[in-house]
């Protein structure tokens, strides 16, 4: 509401943080992971002697760096860029409550990016003892950059004690960030797993015997990685706020997901059992495909649900998903949507002038004494900034298809009654007059039922009883 | 429409440090980011155009910048966050609308960025391999040019930034519904070319002088002494270039771009006015340093040369930082923001900045004993 909004056609900007986050977590769960496996793997092979095993690991940290210190940093600065594009308000509040937090990671960052490249290029010029110190060096940093910032990312989910009088560690330790650091590390070992059988399946392709050692040992960080993301996913589903639990049994897309990330966890759980760790050397370069597809899609799939149950809110409790401080709503809704915007009331005040009152502010009763046209106009507006953070017009969750046959008193009534139509949106923000001009703008757009279905008069029927039914629950209350 | 409409209210969370303390880490970090950034923002173009155009010693050059490349944009990115971070604490109410202003544009630089590193590696690896290709040449031209747009990017935020009456032509021009597109640059801004190319002169003078330690200090038993000599020599010629541009840019942006009231609450400060003639004369003395071992490469003078460019980056934050809150500070003394101090967190970061600052120069420590016993064998 402070900033200005940005538009992105048929996506919804928010969107790009969704696209950018989940490419990031592919590469960021293997930068922790691959790091901890990498220094582990490398201890064991000095201790061993291993030399082939040695130079396995050498061609296989040059893939890791490509791929963690090049994409996976540059994504990883991309959420952070995207999130102040897309949601600023949020991360407004989210820096000025973290910022000793992401200053912390970015030691560690630091500390990671120069002992990843030490560990890389000075393999075989250091001595053994300082090259493995110099590879937990970057497994330590790498692993406490996770646990920071999943303690910001549970705190989104849930502020647990946080009030806005309180700091930084009461904000950081909320009951999501535990269960979340578990199933994150879990993933992260899982992950960077199969990541090593795809690079091994297709690097020792010859060499059988190594092959099997390395898929046998990884087979092992694997198998303990699938255990704690089991424990960790049940502790993060125990503590889910209700809000959040409600919103994964309610929706049934989040229903579908999570029973594909249970699914294809399980399956990866056993293919490990029963692969690589009975039987190394099975992996050939198509089954290691395979595992990191399923790998990648329970990953994924995961981290949707867990941004997908925080709905309505971005921070719970304190920003909604539209860019609102939860306690500016009551304001909002008494002076008006328009007004409690910055660049709102600054586009009203330069379009629309005779809407503006003595005070400096919209007068809300001028509203509807504008032209209908002027009134659809600004109906667009409170749309692009009250619900295109979640609605596309035509495309991404498009408002076009999802009001498709809806009357004019129905729109008005679920626009008045958002939280109550569906409690994983947020509340209309606005006046009444407000909702008004937002309900003729989305009665201009909202197209008739698809034509050849026979429940017209059905139809008429159920709009009166949902109305109804929203009103009723108010007086009931 | 008033520029003071678009500002937007004061964060209920309050500063969670004091204001000179944002600062300076702000300005602490820039100066950090700054050394790598200089060496990819000019130094890859160096590369493209060696590697294409060069020989003997010149391509020796490009070939020994583009193997520490990947390591020099890794940092610089990665130090490049702390500036943003502090910017984002102590200026959100301008650094938010400047970016969505122009969001396509901003957003593309993480594409941009991503294009333009993994051209330092290929060419890199290529080098390493020993196999120069068309397509590994290709990828050093490709990634200097977006090494080069990108600054002309980062130019635009950070000068709409400040110029907030262009907000309004922005908003006026590409707004859709109250809803802005994120098409826009400051193009209309006419410190913005003269800033962006200040910055190219003075990327230019910190390879110059990189160039001239990476010969001092780096695997100096794979250089020859012909290639010292040459290196001394060129690092001093590039130097005088990147100081005739910083210089010709930076005139064009102090006398000619930025407003006079502006300069004026600058110069008309003793301390302000200090500080603009220790930046505009400070290369010089870098060049004087250089001057005196061209003739070949000494450890003593590069170390000079390298401290003394460190003060002229660190001169050019600070007049940086002086001359955006003059600009800032006449919509909103942000300086008076309320602050509610986080003194555990703050406490906890300085304490691992030290720790890892110490890890840092242990590690650094280990390479530089085994750098020297290869110099030694």
């Amino acid at each position: 509401m402070h900033y200005p909004w940005w538009y992105v056609p048929n996506l919804t900007s928010p969107m790009l943080i969704a696209m950018i986050a989940t490419v990031h977590v592919f590469v960021s769960l293997y930068a922790v992971g691959g790091g901890i496996v990498l220094a582990g793997e490398t201890s064991f092979a000095y201790k061993v002697n291993n030399k082939s095993l040695l130079d396995y690991l050498r061609s296989h940290t040059l893939f890791f760096i490509l791929l963690t210190v090049v994409f996976g940093a540059i994504t990883g600065v991309g959420i952070w860029w995207t999130i102040a594009l897309s949601s600023p308000l949020a991360t407004e509040s989210l820096i000025h409550i973290f910022v000793f937090g992401w200053a912390m990671e970015y030691v560690f960052f630091v500390l990671e990016v120069i002992s990843a490249f030490i560990f890389h290029y000075y393999w075989g010029r250091l001595d053994p003892k300082t090259h493995r110190l110099i590879g937990w060096i970057y497994a330590v940093a790498a692993y406490i950059s996770l646990v920071l910032i999943t303690g910001i990312t549970a705190f989104q989910l849930d502020i647990g004690n946080w009030t806005p009088d309180k700091g930084m560690w009461v904000a950081f330790f909320n009951p999501q960030t535990f269960p979340q650091i578990i199933a994150r590390t879990g993933a992260s070992l899982l992950l960077a797993s199969l990541y090593i059988y795809l690079h091994a399946a297709f690097k020792l392709k010859g060499d059988h015997q190594l092959r099997a050692l390395v898929e046998n040992r990884t087979s092992r960080w694997a198998m303990a990685g699938a255990a704690l993301v089991t424990v960790g996913g049940a502790w993060w589903f125990i503590n889910l706020p209700d809000s959040a639990r409600a919103a994964l049994a309610g929706a049934s897309a989040l229903n579908i997901l999570s029973i594909l990330v249970f699914a294809s966890s399980a399956v990866v759980f056993f293919m490990l059992y029963f692969g690589p760790y009975r039987n190394p050397g099975w992996i050939n370069p198509g089954f290691a495909i395979l595992y990191f597809l399923l790998g990648i899609a329970a990953t994924g799939t995961g981290e949707f649900i867990r941004e997908g149950v925080r709905k309505p809110y971005i921070i719970y409790n304190y920003v909604t998903g539209n860019n609102v401080v939860v306690s500016d709503i009551p304001k909002m809704q008494s002076t008006g949507y328009l007004n409690g915007g910055t660049w709102t009331k600054a586009f009203v005040k330069a379009h629309y002038p005779q809407v503006m009152g003595a005070d400096g502010n919209i007068a809300d009763s001028k509203l509807l004494q504008l032209p209908p046209q002027d009134q659809i106009n600004l109906g667009r507006v409170l749309f692009q900034y009250h619900c295109n953070d979640c609605h596309s017009v035509n495309g991404f969750s498009g408002i076009v298809e999802l009001t498709r046959g809806w009357s004019k008193d129905m729109i008005g009534t679920v626009v008045t009654h958002l939280d109550k139509a569906h409690f994983f949106m947020p509340p209309w923000c606005g006046t009444q007059a407000e909702a008004t001009l937002l309900t003729e703008y989305l009665v201009s757009l909202s197209p008739p039922s698809p034509s050849g279905m026979r429940f017209s008069s059905v139809n008429a029927k159920s709009d009166h009883t949902f109305a109804n039914q929203i009103e009723g629950e108010e007086v009931s209350k | 429409m008033n520029p003071q409409d678009l500002i937007g209210p004061v964060s209920p969370l309050g500063n969670p440090a004091p204001f000179w303390f944002i600062t300076f880490f702000k300005v602490l970090g820039f100066i950090l980011h700054m050394i790598p950034m200089n060496i990819w923002y000019a130094g890859m173009l160096l590369v493209a155009i060696f590697a294409t155009f060069g020989k003997n010693h010149q391509l020796e050059l490009a070939h020994r910048l583009s193997r520490t490349m990947p390591i020099i944009v890794a940092l610089g990115v990665n130090l490049g966050i702390v500036p943003l971070l502090f910017t984002q604490v102590g200026y959100y109410q301008f650094y938010y609308p400047a970016g969505i202003l122009m969001a396509q544009a901003w957003f593309s630089v993480i594409a941009i960025l991503i294009f333009a590193y993994y051209g330092v590696y290929v060419y890199s690896l290529s080098v390493k391999k020993n196999k120069s290709t068309k397509f590994a040449l290709a990828s050093a031209w490709v990634s200097s040019i977006a090494f080069i747009f990108i600054g002309f990017l980062f130019t635009n935020n950070f000068s709409l930034m400040v110029n907030v009456p262009n907000w309004i032509n922005i908003f006026n021009k590409t707004n859709i519904a109250g809803a802005v597109t994120g098409t826009a640059l400051d193009l209309r801004d006419p410190t913005l070319i003269p800033r962006w190319l200040m910055m190219f002169g003075l990327a230019i003078t910190t390879t110059a002088v990189f160039i001239a330690f990476d010969a001092s200090f780096f695997k100096k038993n794979a250089t020859s002494d012909e290639y010292r000599k040459w290196a001394g020599k060129f690092a001093f010629r590039l130097y005088a270039v990147g100081l005739i541009v910083f210089a010709a840019m930076g005139s064009w942006y102090i006398f000619g771009a930025l407003e006079k009231s502006t300069l004026n609450a600058v110069t008309g400060q003793p301390l302000g006015l200090l500080l603009f003639a220790l930046t505009a004369i400070s290369p010089g003395f870098v060049l004087l340093v250089l001057f005196g071992q061209r003739k070949g490469v000494r450890g003593g003078a590069v170390v000079t040369a390298s401290i003394l460019q460190f003060i002229v980056l660190t001169l050019n934050a600070i007049s940086r930082q002086w001359v955006q809150n003059v600009e800032i500070f006449r919509y909103e003394d942000v300086s008076k923001l309320p602050v509610d101090i986080q003194w555990s967190p703050m406490i906890s970061f300085l304490v691992l900045f030290l720790i890892g600052l110490a890890v840092v120069g242990w590690m650094v420590a280990k390479i530089a004993a085994v750098e020297k016993q290869a110099a030694k064998a």
